[in-house]
């Protein structure tokens, strides 16, 4: 109940039991009152009593007038007992009472003050008390107003004095201020709290005793109550009780307020609501009897807008906004997304059937919440119809927005606690309801703790001094001290945690409290109103946050998770085989980014960190060594043009922390061949690599190398079988049984067999003079094998061949047993050296194995690859000016292997690529731009147009004479479309489109005036107009600027439409 | 802002340079440690100008190594918030730009750039631009920029710069 309730209730007491009635059940309100004035007059006697003399006896005059009233109040003062302990038979104690008095019959006992009618002695001596007592009135100002207003109709309107009464009611209705004054007067100040404190209930007043009630009848039962103490107040045994309260928000309980127990018990006999509560009333401490009725702001309803969660049914756990509340019914009109069933039929559409599909579907699985979507509703059936602002569709009502608004038992939600996620939030607030929606959240929850902390800058959301911002002082539980940032507040003031919401401002270095970024710091870049945009200082991504989980820090995140187990940028092994760098640290799980490129979430308890090894080593792309914290730059693979430090390496992969990548914190994995030591030796492959038959190939193949002149054929061998890019064949070894040339210095010419290989030189044997000379590896070159029978030549180049293409090709070139039988005789076994055998792995020596071979499909096989056997006729058509030795030549141009070389494959960049020597060039692009020369492309060589992906869409080309179609040859047409080797071109001429390889075009250069597109080079795919040229430079314009550019690198482009 | 300011360093020297040209090492030292460090109170120190004294050198127990206090002059660059000040940009993407104020790098949120200017992926070099390309912000281009919050850890400062203000942006010649 609350206190005007109880206000209320005791005045239709009051006048229901006529005034005067001794035995008044009062409000506890009164009660407390009158409690408070008992106490007060005793205190002001001592202090007042002297200066209202002629008051006093005015109020002896009214006390006569009482007793003239007497009877009435002595038939219930007969029956009263509880007071008989202080003033039983008042008659025979007055000896007695007078001498109390003296000493200052200022213990005035609460019956007296409270039940006038008993008091008549002590009115008639304790004459100057009146006066006293209405000073008290003034003091206690209209809280005693109800016993003043009995006392007062009978000691003051008889009286004869009409200036008094004028006097007196003029003190008892100023202003509130009249105790101040009187306090004034008297040169004392009254605190607040000593004045209140004197309001509390003592020992002497009565009791609370909480009954057990039904629960939702208590109001009911008070009433009840009520009726009975009327019924039996003029019987025998009226009900010795004070008040009966039923505070608001006290579920199954009544307070009554009396002196005994038995009186409580008399009370609530026969009420059926009460029967429980029978057999035990329990007593409020005196210490407690305030907590009983202390009203508590808010504490008892639900806030319009505070979000709660559904504790069952169809909507458990769903979010929803309260709409209202209804006290009184028990019951909240909550806001949420409706669940509907969408795929069940209603209405005319429903049958049997589905309905009990629908059943089985219920079962299993609730509908998704989604906005209310009345159009669905009326494809599946149902009808809606609309109320106002609403739709109602089965009863429930919806919004025009979709939501659905519907009652529910306070007992069905969860209201503590309830903290909507970021994307409940959005759900909601994605219709356009404005900005009130954002701040119950912003709001904590009293009953949890906040989470503010000193020097936290924050600002008013409430009450008169919203807006007004601060930073916290100190904080004491709920109340928070703020210095104000204010020129006219100087003070600290003083708030209630719920009154405050952080605010930040961009710069600001804050850490994150809760939720999933818990723990992570980072600089804000973005204030909204509920949401705050921050870039993480470990990771340098964004994250969104809500205020109240931000606090202002200085230092920064570690990066730690909670155990300290792991940190940011560990090495963890995710299973036995694959391993990982922790990326994101997050409260339940981390990012991790494996070796393979993935970012996996996993859970710290499936992780394993990895010992750091300070001697893990690698190498890298020019045979560096490579250490952790070593710089490197990434000069092919997907992350190609980054630069970073190696955080961690881990077989042939190196994780790089680089600043300039924004993923994943900048952390990123490569393969170690696909790097360079920053500063490391660069001129030095040269001799390296011819340490390793898998570098050489490519490099041997490609003209810049040395060996390029006079042994170029050779050199495609180079790759041999053995060579073969087995990179797990211990790597020394693989040259040795090779025959090769000396090709340099006095041995130069001479033919022999490698005995053994070191790093940088080769023992030869010579096949001339019986003698084993070392020879520098730069000076040797396989000479394909020349000794051998003549299968093994063709043999011998076909690896050569795939040696220097893609990894599968040349490996099912190397193990297809064919090769094995075909080029190879038992009898060139034999004739090898046993060293030759044996200096072979045994891995590689399985892959000779026929059986083995079987895992290798070999659909690429080449020696019977149309495009080997084919090269034949086409002959002519290759220059072979470059590999003049050894008929590798025409081997070239063959269609089949244009292919091969024009598709984006890996071969292709690889065989080009002077300046790569990685023999597993993974798909990669960007690769050849800077190709100089083209060994495949006889027509190239003259061109000096690299062969590369020059082509793109839109640009003109020409139809090379290489093509089959001599029909087509020469035509120029206009390339609609790329797909892997193969452009359609459309050709005006004929007015059709035809699919021709990559390979057969040759771009038509602009002239002057013409829109050309650039095909190589940086400004690839760059569009401008051809100003003017010379012989090999063309002056061209850009959008808005004119520079110079080969016209090699030019191509005139036509719009497919023009 | 730049500062000339005295500060202070020890320098730990090994005994293999006592010698005529102690001194000498010391200045050279003090040159290498300290030039180009940064430290969250005084900011980059940018070049040591005048060396004040170099105090007497209190020989390690025990180690033979040598301390020596230097006070010297330095001119430093500490960046404050609020700041403005010239930067080039270093990369440009979707999350906004990096620029280098010098030693010092600072990052521009997209929603510190202007709303009218848009991040463009598919141009060479990726920039952000207005609408009619009066402005083209792209890596290597000079902008000005205000500093709205620094970071200061051990090492370094780290900085974030918003472009939405008068007389921000592009600089140009």
């Amino acid at each position: 109940m609350s206190d005007s309730e109880a206000s209320n209730f005791s005045d239709a007491e009051a006048s229901g039991s006529e005034r005067g009635s001794p035995v008044s059940n009062r409000s506890r309100q009164s009660s407390v009152e009158s409690r408070g004035s008992r106490r007060s007059v005793s205190r002001s006697r001592s202090r007042s009593g002297s200066r209202s003399g002629s008051e006093a006896r005015e109020a002896s005059d009214g006390e006569r007038v009482e007793e003239e009233q007497e009877p009435e109040g002595d038939s219930l003062h007969d029956s009263e007992e509880y007071d008989s302990e202080e003033d039983e038979s008042d008659s025979g104690h007055r000896r007695k009472r007078k001498k109390k008095d003296r000493y200052g019959g200022f213990i005035i006992d609460e019956a007296e003050v409270d039940d006038e009618v008993e008091d008549e002695d002590e009115w008639e001596d304790g004459a100057q008390e009146i006066g006293i007592v209405g000073n008290e009135v003034d003091e206690l100002g209209p809280t005693a107003r109800e016993i003043e207003g009995r006392r007062r109709g009978t000691n003051l309107w008889d009286s004869q004095k009409e200036h008094e009464i004028e006097e007196y009611l003029r003190k008892k209705y100023a202003d509130d201020g009249a105790a101040a004054r009187h306090f004034g007067d008297g040169g004392e100040e009254m605190s607040d709290e000593i004045t209140q404190q004197t309001l509390l209930p003592g020992v002497k007043d009565p009791n609370l005793w909480m009954v057990k009630c039904r629960i939702g009848e208590e109001k009911a039962t008070v009433l009840l109550l009520m009726r009975k103490f009327l019924a039996y107040q003029n019987t025998n045994e009226p009900l010795q009780i004070k008040s009966v309260v039923a505070p608001e928000g006290v579920k199954g309980y009544i307070y009554i307020e009396a002196y005994k127990q038995p009186h409580v018990k008399a009370s609530i006999e026969n009420v059926g609501n009460l029967r429980m509560g029978l057999w035990k009333q329990q007593m409020v401490p005196i210490k407690e009897m305030t907590d009983v009725l202390r009203v508590v702001k808010e504490q008892t309803g639900l806030k319009s807008k505070q979000w709660v969660r559904l504790k069952r049914g169809l909507y458990k756990d769903d979010i929803a906004q309260v709409d209202y509340f209804d006290m009184a019914q028990n019951q909240v009109h909550l806001k949420l997304l409706p669940r509907i069933d969408y795929t069940r039929l209603r209405g005319a559409l429903r049958t049997t059937q589905s309905e009990s599909d629908a059943e089985k579907r219920k079962k299993k699985r609730r509908p998704p919440s989604k906005p209310f979507d009345p159009e669905a509703i009326r494809a599946i059936g149902g009808e809606v119809t609309s109320d106002g602002d609403f739709l109602i569709f089965e009863g429930n009502r919806y919004s025009r927005k979709g939501f659905l608004y519907k009652n529910f038992t306070l007992s069905a939600v969860i209201v503590d606690g309830v903290k909507p996620t970021l994307a409940e939030l959005e759900r909601f607030e994605e219709q356009p309801e404005g900005i009130d929606l954002e701040l119950p959240t912003e709001k904590e929850d009293k009953a949890l703790t906040h989470t503010f902390s000193a020097g936290d800058n924050v600002e008013v959301c409430e009450g008169e001094l919203i807006n007004l911002r601060g930073r916290i002082v100190t904080i004491d539980g709920n109340m928070i001290t703020v210095m104000p940032k204010h020129d006219d507040l100087k003070d600290a003031l003083i708030f209630q945690a719920s009154e405050l919401k952080k605010y930040f401002s961009m710069g600001d270095h804050v850490k994150v409290l809760s939720g999933r970024y818990e723990g992570d710091t980072g600089l804000i870049v973005r204030v909204e109103n509920n949401r705050v945009v921050l870039i993480s200082d470990l990771t340098m991504h964004e994250m969104e946050i809500l205020p109240k989980d931000l606090q202002l820090c200085t230092d920064m995140a570690s990066g730690v998770d909670s155990l300290g187990k792991f940190e940011w940028g560990d090495l963890v092994n995710l299973d036995s085989e694959t391993v990982g760098v922790i990326v994101r640290l997050e409260r339940e799980n981390f990012h991790i980014l494996n070796m393979h490129g993935k970012v996996v979430e996993c859970r710290p308890s499936s992780l394993q960190k990895r010992r750091l090894n300070r001697f893990t080593a690698a190498l890298d792309s020019f045979r560096n060594n490579l250490h952790r914290k070593d710089m490197v730059k990434v000069i092919d693979g997907p992350h190609s043009g980054f630069a970073g430090e190696i955080k961690h390496l881990y077989r042939n992969f190196a994780f790089l922390h680089s600043l300039e990548y924004l993923q994943n914190g900048g952390i990123f994995v490569c393969k170690t061949k696909h790097l360079q030591l920053a500063g490391g030796n660069k001129t030095a492959p040269a001799m390296e690599v011819t340490t390793n038959m898998e570098f050489m190939s490519p490099r041997r193949s490609s003209p810049m190398h040395p060996s390029g002149g006079g042994g170029g054929g050779g050199g495609g061998g180079f790759g041999t079988p053995r060579g073969g890019g087995h990179g797990r064949v211990t790597r020394q070894r693989d040259l040795i049984g090779s025959t090769i040339k000396i090709t340099r210095g006095p041995y130069k010419g001479n033919i022999g067999i490698v005995k053994d290989a070191t790093q940088s030189t080769a023992r030869i044997e010579l096949h001339t003079s019986c003698q084993t000379i070392s020879v520098d590896k730069n000076h040797i070159a396989d000479v394909g094998t020349p000794t051998r029978d003549p299968g093994s030549t063709s043999y011998g180049r076909t690896p050569a061949y795939s040696g220097s293409q893609t990894p599968l090709y040349r490996d099912s070139g190397n193990k297809t047993p064919m090769a094995d039988a075909g080029s190879r005789t038992p009898l060139h076994y034999g004739s090898m050296t046993p060293l030759h055998d044996g200096s072979r792995t045994p891995n590689a020596h399985s892959e000779w194995d026929p059986t083995a071979s079987n895992t290798y499909p070999s659909p690429g096989y080449n020696p019977s690859t149309p495009g080997y056997q084919m090269n034949g006729p086409y002959t002519p058509q290759t220059p072979g000016t470059m590999f003049n030795e050894s008929g590798y030549s025409p081997y070239q141009p063959s269609p089949g292997y244009q292919s091969v070389v024009s598709t984006p494959s890996p071969a292709t960049g690889y065989s080009q690529s002077p300046s790569s020597n990685n023999p597993y060039n993974t798909p990669s692009t960007g690769y050849s731009p800077n190709m100089p020369y083209n060994p495949q492309t006889p027509g190239a060589n003259l061109e000096v147009l690299p062969m590369t992906d020059w082509h793109t869409i839109d640009i003109e080309v020409r139809i090379r004479d290489s093509h089959d179609d001599q029909g087509l040859v020469g035509q120029t047409g206009v390339i609609r479309s790329i797909s892997g080797s193969m452009c359609s071109v459309f050709l005006p001429e004929e007015d059709r489109v035809v699919t021709i390889m990559c390979d057969h075009l040759d771009p038509v250069q602009p002239q002057r005036g013409d829109i050309f597109k650039v095909i190589i080079g940086e400004e690839r795919e760059a569009i401008g107009e051809l100003l003017s040229f010379d012989s090999q430079e063309g002056i061209v314009k850009f959008k808005n600027k004119i520079t110079l550019l080969p016209l090699s690198h030019l191509c005139k482009m036509r719009k497919p439409d023009d | 802002m730049f500062y000339h300011i005295s500060l202070e360093h020890e320098i730990l020297l090994h005994p293999q340079y006592f010698g005529p040209q102690l001194l000498e090492k010391v200045k050279t030292k003090l040159y290498t440690e300290v030039e180009g460090t940064c430290t969250g109170k005084y900011g980059f120190v940018i070049a040591v100008t005048t060396i004040d004294s170099i105090g007497a050198g209190l020989i390690l127990p025990g180690q033979g190594f040598v301390i020596y206090p230097v006070k010297y002059k330095a001119i430093v660059f500490r960046p404050f918030k609020g700041e403005v000040l010239d930067a080039v940009v270093r990369q440009v993407n979707k999350v906004g730009m990096f620029a280098e104020i010098g030693p010092l790098s600072c990052f521009i949120s997209h929603h510190s750039i202007p709303a009218e200017m848009e991040f463009c992926p598919n141009v060479n070099p990726q920039c952000y631009k207005t609408k009619d390309e009066d402005v083209v912000i792209h890596a290597e281009g000079e902008i000005r920029l205000k500093i709205v919050g620094t970071r200061v850890d051990a090492t370094g400062i780290f900085a974030i710069g918003t472009l939405m203000d008068d007389y921000l942006g592009l600089i140009s010649n």
